[in-house]
């Protein structure tokens, strides 16, 4: 039984790939599955700060695939959640430190080590980080935002995936591609101001495997080192816990679509 | 052909100085050295391929046996460059050249010796009391190695922010910042550590190995902090140190942080 590898990746940056990598890989072990989640961002390393480990990184991805530490010394025990570790990436180094071989060898070992998934956090762009960021993956996120530079990017990234991946390259399948719905606001989307999920999913062709509703605690949430998914009163981190089970199988309906219908004090003076 | 005729010699013995590459050793491990020093025969071959190497063993904890250093030799010459010495010369460096068959090629640069060596450089130990000894063995030498004073090394001096993701490292000596080291930088000497400033990142002193090292910090708020490789992790700084002046040591294997009174 290997490890399902999923790349989290956009092509842009500042759309909620960080934020997302870490409340897929929270979210799949509140199921009971072993996980862990890369930094690939080497050199502008964020992950260890969404997650609240910053200050408990001692060795890097960069030390394991450098030789110079082992992938246990490296792994960090989540607080909350015993079966997630997170892979920080090295803030002092760049991204030619990473190395096919080095990645590949990695991944084999978490595999051999039963975890069920492996959660890659691609940087952005399309450069080296991120090519060895989705090489290896059975699964991509491909996190976009309702506009449209975001969206010509993930379709960058969509033909990216379907040709310069190791599956891609054997013939062997295809990766699984997810689109995700991010800083979704249905208010602004029926002023036409912004993207519907109709056009997302119209322009590059795939349905969207969630919907994630713009939201103040996203923000609260990164800066306090929680990952959203675990804030119960959030839209955000409710439509996660969607998104995640859709991931493991599961049928939920799409929700926070509509803008919240104003009430009677809000239409009398003014949301 | 004059030179033929003229002498009556068999041979002339000449000193040169020749360039020659010094493979030194990080780790025990010939397969990764023959795959390592392939790429670079394969990404200059003009250069390396059957070039002329010393094997440099100095940077190993201890001094590998006769059949590691046998495996690291062949992988040398596997990877198409030919090994033709071993480098630096402690007696237990001397004897295994002796047992292999191979020369001992005293220090290269040996201009820059006295300045490197005086302190705290790693091959000190058993170099120093037989420092005139290789000295004769091949290279010239244009100074006498012990005429300058050894304490003409001062520190290295970084002034200003160290911003994340900055790396500053102070080779064979100590380090002095004046300024803030932001989280994750880092900063890194093979000597002792001063900051006059904040320390939000992490500290690394002795870097080479010199647990005598010591780590000086005017506000302490450090990720991490490590002398000659024992290091502390500061998940939530302790409140009797955070913002204080501090100073760390090793004590044996520990290693101690306290306020400086």
């Amino acid at each position: 039984m290997s490890a399902e590898i999923i790349v989290v990746t956009s092509g842009k940056g500042g759309v909620g790939k960080t934020t997302t990598s870490a409340s897929l890989a929270t979210g799949l072990a509140m199921s009971g599955k072993k996980v862990a989640v890369i930094d690939f961002d080497v050199g502008l390393r964020n992950l260890d700060l969404i997650m609240g480990c910053e200050r408990r990184v001692v060795y890097d991805f960069v030390n394991v695939i450098q030789g110079e530490a082992t992938i246990k010394q490296a792994l960090i025990k989540d607080k909350r959640h015993e079966n997630l570790y997170v892979l920080a990436a090295s803030q002092t180094r760049d991204k030619d430190a990473l190395t096919q071989e080095g990645v590949e060898k990695v991944l084999e070992e978490l595999s051999k080590d039963g975890f069920d998934y492996v959660i890659c956090d691609s940087p952005a762009g399309i450069e080296k980080g991120a090519h060895l960021a989705m090489y290896f993956a059975d699964h991509a996120m491909v996190v976009v935002n309702p506009e449209v530079s975001s969206v010509r990017d993930s379709d960058r990234i969509l033909g990216l995936l379907a040709s310069k991946t190791r599956r891609a390259e054997r013939g062997d399948g295809t990766v699984t591609q997810h689109l995700l719905l991010t800083r979704y606001n249905p208010s602004r989307v029926e002023q036409g101001e912004m993207l519907s999920v109709k056009d997302v999913e119209e322009i590059l062709g795939i349905n969207v495997i969630g919907v994630i509703p713009e939201s103040e605690n996203v923000l609260a949430a990164s800066n306090s080192g929680v990952p959203v998914i675990l804030d119960e009163n959030s839209n955000a981190g409710h439509a996660y816990r969607d998104t995640v089970a859709r991931l493991l199988g599961e049928t939920r309906p799409m929700r926070f679509l509509d803008a919240p219908k104003k009430g009677f004090f809000q239409r009398v003076f003014g949301g | 052909m004059n030179a033929k005729m003229e002498t009556s010699d068999a041979c002339d013995l000449r000193f040169g100085q020749v360039g020659i590459a010094c493979v030194r050793v990080r780790r025990l491990d010939a397969a990764a050295l023959c795959e390592e020093l392939e790429r670079r025969v394969r990404s200059a071959p003009q250069l390396f391929s059957r070039a002329a190497v010393v094997l440099d063993l100095s940077h190993l904890l201890n001094l590998p046996d006769d059949g590691t250093v046998d495996a690291l030799l062949e992988a040398v010459r596997s990877a198409g460059m030919l090994p033709v010495g071993l480098a630096y010369g402690t007696s237990a460096t001397e004897a295994l050249a002796q047992r292999m068959g191979l020369p001992l090629i005293a220090k290269f640069r040996a201009a820059y010796e006295p300045a490197d060596g005086g302190s705290i450089a790693p091959p000190a130990p058993s170099a120093a009391p037989s420092a005139a000894e290789p000295a004769p063995a091949s290279v010239p030498v244009r100074e006498p190695v012990l005429s300058q004073p050894a304490n003409t090394v001062g520190a290295q001096r970084h002034d200003g922010t160290l911003r994340s993701g900055q790396q500053v490292y102070a080779r064979d000596r100590d380090l002095i910042v004046v300024g803030t080291v932001a989280n994750a930088a880092e900063v890194i000497a093979d000597g002792s550590i001063h900051v006059y400033g904040s320390l939000k990142g992490r500290a690394m002193a002795g870097a080479q190995g010199d647990t005598k090292a010591r780590i000086f910090i005017s506000d302490f708020r450090a990720e991490l902090v490590a002398i000659a490789g024992h290091y502390r992790v500061f998940e939530q700084i302790p409140k009797d140190l955070e913002g204080q002046s501090v100073q760390c040591w090793l004590d044996g294997e520990k290693l101690l942080i306290a306020p400086l009174k």
